[in-house]
C-alpha cells in the first residue's frame, strides 16, 4: 500500500516538475512548427492580399520539389553539412587527442582553441568577410605577401565561396566537438593504454582498436548535434554572401528566409523550412539507429 | 561554495531581467506619433528634427523607434509590425522601391492629400513616380541618391583624356592608364554582387543601351531583347576581369567605394554619398583628386541613373492618421529637406533647393547632382518587386560572372520566371 | 611517452594559433586608422589610434549593448537552468511512463528552422505585449535552449549513485529535499556546463534577437553590432573594436573556467 502511494506520489512530482518545461517548449516551438505546417498549406503572397489565402494542400511541396533553385539550395545545404560535419569531428577529435595528454599551458591552450566558439557568429562572419577580401584581406596579404596582382577573390568565385563559408564554420565550432570528445576521452582510464603500448601496440593501433570505440558514443553525439546544427546554418550565409555568388552558397534556410520574409511568399517560405526539418529529422533518425546500434555492442563488450 | 555562488549570482540575473522586463510596454498615448527609421550619421539629428516638429504642433510628440539602416534587414523589420497590423507604428521609412509592394499589400495609406498639382511640380519628377502606384502616390520623398561616375581626375589629366561620354570610351581609357601604371591599379570598381545593387548597376547599363527591364505599361519583362543582352555581353566581356577586378563580384558599396577610396580604381560608380568620404583626407587617399560626372552611355543611347533614396510612409494601421500626415508634410518641407541637406548632406527631393545658395555653399557638389536626377529613372515598379528583384540578381550574376555563358538562355529563363510573377500580380 | 607528448603539445599549439589569428587580426584592426584599415596591400601593425574604440562607445553606444546581452543571456541562463534541472531530474530519477518519448521530443525541438519559428513566436510575443522588454527574448532562448541543458543534465543526474538521495530520504526529508540538497551540489559541474552553453548561446544568438528587440535600448549585442552597418557603409574598425570588447569578457570567462566546463562534460554528454 504504502509502495504504491510513493510511486504515485513519485509521478505527480516528475510530472509536475516536467510541466513548466513541456509548457514552453510546446507553446513556444512545438505550436510555431504545427502552425509553420499549416502555413505551407496554403498559397499567402503578402504583397498581394486580393489573392486570399486558398488552401492548396501540398502545391507548395510539388513547387518545391520541381523548383531548380530549391534543388541546388538542398545539394548545397547537403554539401555543406557533409563536408562541414565530417571536418569539425575529425578536427575535433585530433584537438581533443591534443588535449588529452597533459603538458605545461594546456589550460591556456584549452581556453584559446574555446575562443571561436565564444565569439558571436555575426561577428565571425563580419571578420571572416574582413579577412577575404580581394584586396584587403588577411589571407591574400598571407598568401601573395604584396602582390596585389595576384590576389583572389575569394567570395566572388561560386567553389571558393562555399568553401570560405564551411571553413567560417569549421574554425568557429571544431571546439565543441572537441570539448564532446575530449570529455569522452577523459573517461578513458590511463591503464589501458599504458597496458597496450607495454604490450608493444603502436599509437594508430592503440587509438584504432582502444581509444576510438570507447569515444564512439561521444563522436556519435556530437555528430548529431553539430548535423543538426548545419542543417539550419543561416548566420553565416546572411553576413558573408547572401546566398551569392550565383546562388552558390543559397542554403536551405537561408532560400527559405528570403521567400518568406524578403519576398513575402509565406505558404512557400513555410514549405521550404518543413522539407529543411524533415530533412534534419530523416538524417539524425539515420545516425541514430546506425550509432545506437554501435552503442549497444560497445556497451555489451 | 563556488557553486552556491554561481547559482546566486544566476538567480540574481533573474531576478534583474524579469524587474526589467516589468518596465516594458508604455500605454500608447494619443498624441504620440511613433516613428521607425534608422540613425542618421549626424547624432541626434533625428532628435533635433522631432523637437522642432513638436515645437510647431503643440501636443504632438514624436516617439522614434531606431531600426538596422540596412535596407534588407529594416524590410523584414517593418513588414514584420505591418503584416500583424501592430498598432505600434504611424510612421515609417521605406526604401524608394517599397512602395508598390506596401500599396498593394495594404500596409500604407495614400498620401494624396499632401501632393496636389502645385506641389507635385516642387519635387524631382522621379521621385514621385516611384512613390506612386495606381496613379496614387504612398511615399513622401524624403531624400534621393542616385548612380555617377567618379573619377580620377588627377589620372585623366596626366594622360590628357577628356571624361569619358560611353562605356568603350571609359573601357579603352582605363585599359590605357592601367597599362601604365604598375602599382596594381584597377580600372573600375562597382556593385556586382547578388544582392539588390546589382540590379542597380545592371540596369544603369541596360537603360543607357536603350533597353529596359519590363514593357512600358510593366506587364512584361523584355530583359531577353538585343539591346539588354548587349549591356550584359558588355559587362561580361570588358568590364568584369578586364577593366574591373573580378573581386568586383564579391563588392556591396563599401567595398567598392574603398578600392577607390585608397587609390586602388581609375573609375568608380556609386551612389550620391561617395562624394564627402572622398573628400574627407582622413578617410580617403584621393581627397582632392576625384571628379563626379553623369555615368557614360552606350552610342545612340542617353546616360542613365538609377533611382535610390527613401521616402515616408503612413500605416495604414495608425490609430491617428491625421496627426501621423503633419508629420510626413513637416519631415518633406522645405526647411526640413534645407536641414537634411545641410546637417547630413543628404540630397534633398525638392527641386528648387538645388539651386538654393546655402545648400549649394556647403556642398558645391549639388549643382552637378541635378542634372543627374532629372535623367534619374525609378527600378520595375510592382507590388512583387523583391521577388522579381531576386530572380534578376540571379540572372545577371550568372550571366556576369561566368564568360561561357549562354546569355539569351538565361535571360529566357529570367524572362519566364518574371512573368510569372507579373502574371500573378496581375491576377489579383 | 615524452615523445607523444611533445607531439601533442605541438599540435595543440598549431590549434590554438589557427583559433586565434583570424581574431588576433581584429584586436589589431581595431587599434589603425581608417585609411590603414582598408590599406592595399593590408599592413599589419597598426598606427595605434584609439578612434576606433572612441567611436564605438560614444557614436554607436556600444556598452549598452553589452549590458543587455548580459541581461537577456543572464536572464536564459537562469530560467532554463530552473526548468531543466527539475526536468532532468523527473527523466533521471522518477520512474515514469514514455521515459524515451518526452526525451525524443526534447530533442527533436533542436531540429526546428529558426525561420518557421519566428513568425508564430513574433505573433504570439505582441498578443501579449512583450515584444520589446526583456522577457519576450528570454522565453524563445530558454525554449531553444532547454532541449540541449536537459539532455545534458539528465545524463549527468544519471550518474550520480542513487543511495545518495535514498540516503537523505531516510533522513527525512522528501525527493525535492534531496533534489536541492544532495543532488544539486554534487551535480555542480554538471548544471556548470548546461550553464555556460546555455549562456553561450543566448550571448551569440543573432535571428530572433534581430526581429524581436527592435527599441535600441534593449538590443543585444550581436544586433547592435550588425547595426553598425549603414546602407552603404561598412564600419570595419568600429566592428573590430566593438568586437574585441565584447568578446573580451567571454573569453576571460572561458579561460577562467575551461577546466570546469571540460570536467562538466565529462560524465555528461558521453553516455548521452
Amino acid at each position: 500500500m504504502a509502495l504504491t502511494a510513493t510511486r504515485r506520489g513519485e509521478r505527480l512530482l516528475a510530472w509536475g516538475l516536467l510541466l513548466p518545461c513541456l509548457a514552453a517548449v510546446c507553446a513556444f516551438a512545438f505550436w510555431p512548427i504545427v502552425y509553420s505546417f499549416v502555413l505551407s498549406l496554403h498559397r499567402i503572397v503578402l504583397g498581394l492580399p486580393g489573392l486570399g489565402e486558398p488552401f492548396i494542400g501540398l502545391g507548395n511541396y510539388a513547387r518545391l520539389l520541381a523548383d531548380p533553385t530549391a534543388r541546388s539550395s538542398a545539394a548545397v545545404t547537403l554539401v555543406f553539412v557533409a563536408v562541414s560535419t565530417l571536418l569539425e569531428v575529425a578536427l575535433g577529435t585530433l584537438m581533443a587527442l591534443a588535449l588529452d595528454k597533459s603538458f605545461r599551458g594546456r589550460g591556456l591552450v584549452r581556453a584559446a582553441v574555446l575562443v571561436p566558439w565564444a565569439i558571436p557568429t555575426v561577428v565571425a562572419s563580419q571578420m571572416w568577410r574582413f579577412i577575404l577580401n580581394d584586396r584587403y584581406g588577411l589571407l591574400n596579404w598571407l598568401l601573395f605577401g604584396d602582390q596585389v596582382a595576384s590576389y583572389r577573390a575569394w567570395l566572388a568565385e561560386p567553389g571558393w565561396a562555399l568553401a570560405a563559408i564551411i571553413s567560417a564554420d569549421v574554425w568557429k565550432t571544431s571546439a565543441f566537438a572537441a570539448l564532446i570528445v575530449l570529455a569522452g576521452l577523459q573517461t578513458i582510464p590511463r591503464e589501458i593504454n599504458e597496458a597496450a603500448a607495454l604490450d608493444g601496440a603502436g599509437p594508430w593501433q592503440r587509438f584504432r582498436h582502444l581509444t576510438l570505440p570507447l569515444v564512439l558514443p561521444a563522436l556519435a553525439v556530437a555528430l548529431v548535434f553539430r548535423t543538426m546544427d548545419a542543417f539550419r546554418v543561416f548566420d553565416l550565409v546572411f553576413v558573408m554572401t547572401q546566398g551569392g555568388p550565383a546562388n552558390a552558397t543559397n542554403v536551405l534556410q537561408f532560400y527559405g528566409y528570403k521567400k518568406m520574409f524578403a519576398e513575402g511568399f509565406m505558404g512557400y517560405g513555410s514549405a521550404v523550412s518543413v522539407m529543411v526539418f524533415v530533412m534534419v529529422l530523416a538524417v539524425s533518425l539515420l545516425y541514430l539507429r546506425l550509432v545506437g546500434r554501435r552503442l549497444l555492442r560497445g556497451e555489451e563488450r | 561554495m563556488a557553486r552556491w555562488i554561481i547559482i546566486a549570482a544566476l538567480g540574481l540575473a533573474l531576478v534583474i531581467a524579469l524587474g526589467a522586463a516589468g518596465c516594458g510596454q508604455k500605454a500608447d498615448e494619443p498624441n504620440t506619433i511613433r516613428l521607425v527609421a534608422w540613425k542618421f550619421n549626424n547624432p541626434g539629428l533625428w532628435r533635433r528634427l522631432a523637437d522642432q516638429f513638436e515645437r510647431q504642433h503643440p501636443p504632438l510628440r514624436v516617439a522614434l523607434e531606431i531600426g538596422p539602416h540596412s535596407s534588407t534587414s529594416f524590410h523584414d523589420l517593418l513588414t514584420q509590425k505591418l503584416k500583424n497590423r501592430s498598432a505600434e507604428v504611424d510612421v515609417f521609412l521605406m526604401d524608394v522601391i517599397w512602395p508598390p509592394e506596401f500599396a498593394s499589400a495594404g500596409w500604407a495609406l495614400p498620401l494624396d492629400q499632401l501632393f496636389d498639382a502645385g506641389q507635385r511640380k516642387r519635387f524631382v519628377p522621379a521621385a514621385l513616380e516611384a512613390a506612386s502606384w495606381r496613379g496614387r502616390v504612398y511615399g513622401a520623398p524624403l531624400y534621393l541618391t542616385a548612380g555617377v561616375l567618379y573619377y580620377r581626375r588627377d589620372l585623366l589629366e596626366r594622360y590628357r583624356l577628356p571624361v569619358p561620354q560611353t562605356w568603350p570610351q571609359l573601357v579603352s581609357q582605363a585599359k590605357l592608364i592601367v597599362a601604365q601604371d604598375k602599382s596594381g591599379l584597377a580600372g573600375y570598381s562597382g556593385q556586382f554582387k547578388q544582392y539588390e545593387g546589382l540590379v542597380c548597376d545592371m540596369l544603369e547599363f541596360i537603360w543607357s543601351a536603350q533597353g529596359r527591364a519590363l514593357g512600358p505599361q510593366g506587364e512584361r519583362c523584355v530583359l531577353d531583347r538585343p539591346a539588354a543582352l548587349k549591356a550584359v555581353r558588355f559587362v561580361r566581356d570588358a568590364l568584369i576581369g578586364t577593366a574591373a577586378p573580378r573581386g568586383v563580384l564579391a563588392y556591396q558599396e563599401p567595398e567598392s567605394l574603398s578600392l577607390f577610396a585608397q587609390g586602388g580604381a581609375v573609375f568608380m560608380r556609386n551612389w550620391f554619398y561617395a562624394w564627402p568620404i572622398l573628400s574627407d583626407s582622413k578617410r580617403s587617399q584621393v581627397a582632392g583628386k576625384v571628379g563626379l560626372a553623369p555615368l557614360p552611355r552606350f552610342s545612340g543611347g542617353e546616360s542613365a541613373s538609377c533611382l535610390g533614396g527613401w521616402q515616408v510612409g503612413l500605416s495604414a494601421y495608425s490609430k491617428k492618421p491625421a496627426q501621423a500626415l503633419k508629420l510626413i508634410k513637416f519631415l518633406t518641407s522645405e526647411t526640413v529637406q534645407r536641414r537634411l541637406a545641410l546637417e547630413e548632406g543628404l540630397a534633398p527631393t525638392r527641386a528648387a533647393l538645388y539651386q538654393d545658395p546655402w545648400v549649394l555653399k556647403a556642398h558645391p557638389h549639388f549643382a552637378k547632382l541635378a542634372p543627374v536626377l532629372a535623367g534619374a529613372r525609378p527600378r520595375p515598379r510592382t507590388p512583387l518587386y523583391p521577388a522579381v528583384s531576386e530572380v534578376m540578381q540571379v540572372y545577371f550574376h550568372r550571366a556576369i560572372s561566368d564568360s561561357d555563358s549562354d546569355l539569351p538562355e538565361l535571360a529566357g529563363r529570367a524572362v519566364q520566371d518574371i512573368d510569372r510573377l507579373l502574371g500573378l500580380a496581375r491576377g489579383q | 611517452m615524452r615523445r607523444g607528448h611533445l607531439i601533442a603539445a605541438l599540435a595543440a599549439g598549431g590549434f590554438c594559433l589557427l583559433a586565434l589569428a583570424p581574431f588576433a587580426w581584429l584586436v589589431l584592426t581595431s587599434f589603425k586608422t581608417q585609411l590603414e584599415v582598408t590599406a592595399i596591400p593590408p599592413t599589419p601593425w597598426p598606427g595605434g589610434s584609439l578612434e576606433f574604440y572612441r567611436s564605438a562607445l560614444s557614436r554607436y553606444g556600444l556598452m549598452h549593448f553589452v549590458l543587455n546581452s548580459l541581461i537577456v543571456a543572464g536572464g536564459t541562463t537562469a530560467c532554463t537552468l530552473c526548468l531543466g534541472v527539475g526536468a532532468a531530474y523527473a527523466l533521471a530519477r522518477l520512474r515514469m511512463p514514455g521515459r524515451p518519448w518526452l526525451m525524443g521530443a526534447l530533442l527533436l525541438v533542436s531540429m526546428f528552422p529558426q525561420i518557421s519559428l519566428a513568425g508564430p513566436i513574433w505573433r504570439m510575443l505582441q498578443a501579449a505585449g512583450w515584444l520589446n522588454p526583456y522577457q519576450g527574448l528570454i522565453i524563445p532562448y530558454v525554449t531553444l535552449t532547454l532541449p540541449l541543458a536537459v539532455w545534458i543534465l539528465t545524463s549527468y543526474f544519471s550518474e550520480l549513485p542513487r543511495e545518495l538521495e535514498e540516503a537523505a530520504m531516510l533522513d527525512g526529508c522528501g525527493r525535492l529535499g534531496a533534489l536541492v540538497r544532495v543532488i544539486l551540489p554534487l551535480a555542480g559541474p554538471g548544471v556548470f556546463t548546461a550553464a555556460i552553453l546555455v549562456f553561450i548561446y543566448a550571448w551569440n544568438e543573432f535571428f530572433f534577437a534581430l526581429l524581436i528587440m527592435t527599441r535600441r535600448a534593449v538590443q543585444t549585442l550581436p544586433v547592435g553590432i550588425a547595426l553598425f552597418q549603414g546602407q552603404f557603409t561598412m564600419p570595419w574598425g568600429e566592428i573590430a573594436a566593438a568586437s574585441t570588447v565584447a568578446t573580451a569578457p567571454l573569453v576571460a570567462l572561458v579561460f577562467i573556467f575551461q577546466r570546469r566546463i571540460v570536467s562538466g562534460l565529462s560524465a555528461g554528454a558521453v553516455k548521452g
